[in-house]
């Protein structure tokens, strides 16, 4: 295991979506993904009226590699990290900042929406979800059953051939 | 370990194709993204150069179905395989569940094989896991070629010891590219339910 696991448990799963829920209506920004460092989706949140989200698979691999090779950069430099990440186009804006050594958050939003105003929410949303993902790190490790194995296979041999 | 999302029931693996340049990687993936129903596979996402040498990786998320409730996916990434590339290569690793090391069968690629091997382990040893840690299949692919090198030959210098399952393959037309992923994945979905 080269990165830690992240398991998201029940309470601790609603209470981040809760704050994601917060940043969403502080802010405006479209989307809003907690996604950890090896590029998975922990949650997201769009809003009532964005436009469905592009491939978040997509999004949540391109943000975590983009976050790996930005922290690669910093060492380089002599920086331990650089936290945040802003991407400014035209129309829209990313911006990513570091939930600890475990996430990322990644914002999508419009021009409209000042990147001021989402930067102050994101710091105080990311000091709530970073508390819960350490009480996480105590938290058991899920247990699987020889059956799980049996039914995965099941399901290769009907994808795979 | 794979990232678990309990309260969404998902299971996430990651499976990394890893090997020298131009061996056959991306050819790959192209061909599960072929292959594979649209409803089970999402994008494909290429981070090439002009030339289409793999720059940082390509991407292909897979969706298995559901187990026991949980809905389980594979995101397949290659590395670039050219030597220069390395810091990519080191950060894609990054939470790998599964390997598949794709070896050339070329007459004059046996210590590019040989190089890629060394470098896997290398990388792995960077993060402190050993490359006996984590499941690995080896491909030797491009078995159509003229003068393709044996088998035994390739494996001697990737594989010494034997401790790999082997598959041939000749990914450009499909040959062998299921068979290879099934393995990795079903060592990787073993490996989940004994919790290691």
């Amino acid at each position: 295991m080269i990165e830690p696991s992240l398991a998201l448990y029940g309470d601790a799963f609603d209470r981040v979506d809760r704050h994601l829920e917060e940043l969403l209506a502080a802010t405006g920004v479209r989307y809003c993904l907690l996604v950890d460092r090896k590029g998975f989706v922990l949650s997201h949140k769009e809003a009532l009226w964005a436009p469905r989200p592009p491939a978040l698979d997509s999004v949540a691999t391109l943000v975590a590699s983009n976050a790996a090779a930005t922290a690669a950069l910093a060492n380089m430099l002599g920086e331990r990290t650089f936290s945040e990440q802003i991407h400014q186009g035209e129309n829209g804006t990313l911006y990513v900042e570091s939930v600890g050594d475990q996430a990322l958050l990644t914002l999508i939003f419009d021009v409209s929406v000042p990147l001021g105003r989402v930067k102050v929410h994101t710091k105080k949303t990311i000091a709530q979800v970073a508390a819960i993902l350490q009480e996480l790190q105590d938290a058991p490790p899920m247990q699987f059953s020889e059956d799980f194995s049996k039914g995965a296979s099941a399901l290769l041999d009907d994808l795979l051939g | 370990m794979s990232t678990i999302n309990f309260a969404a029931r998902e299971i996430n693996c990651k499976i990394v194709y890893y090997g020298p340049g131009m061996s056959g990687k991306t050819t790959n993936l192209k061909h599960v993204f072929s292959k594979v129903p649209p409803h089970l596979r999402g994008e494909m996402v290429s981070l090439a150069t002009e030339d289409e040498r793999t720059l940082f990786f390509d991407f292909l998320p897979l969706d298995l179905g559901t187990v026991q409730g949980f809905k389980t996916r594979f995101h397949l990434y290659t590395v670039p395989g050219q030597v220069f590339y390395n810091a990519s290569r080191k950060l894609i690793l990054r939470g790998v569940d599964g390997i598949v090391f794709v070896a050339d069968s070329a007459p004059n690629r046996l210590r590019a094989n040989a190089e890629s091997m060394r470098n896997l382990r290398e990388n792995l040893a960077e993060y402190g896991i050993d490359v006996r840690d984590v499941p690995i299949v080896l491909q030797v692919n491009k078995r159509d070629i003229e003068g393709a090198l044996p088998v035994e030959m390739i494996r001697a210098v990737v594989d010494p010891k034997k401790e790999l399952q082997l598959f041939e393959a000749t990914a450009h037309t499909g040959n062998g590219v299921f068979e290879t992923l099934k393995s990795v994945s079903r060592l990787v979905l073993d490996r989940l339910s004994q919790n290691k």
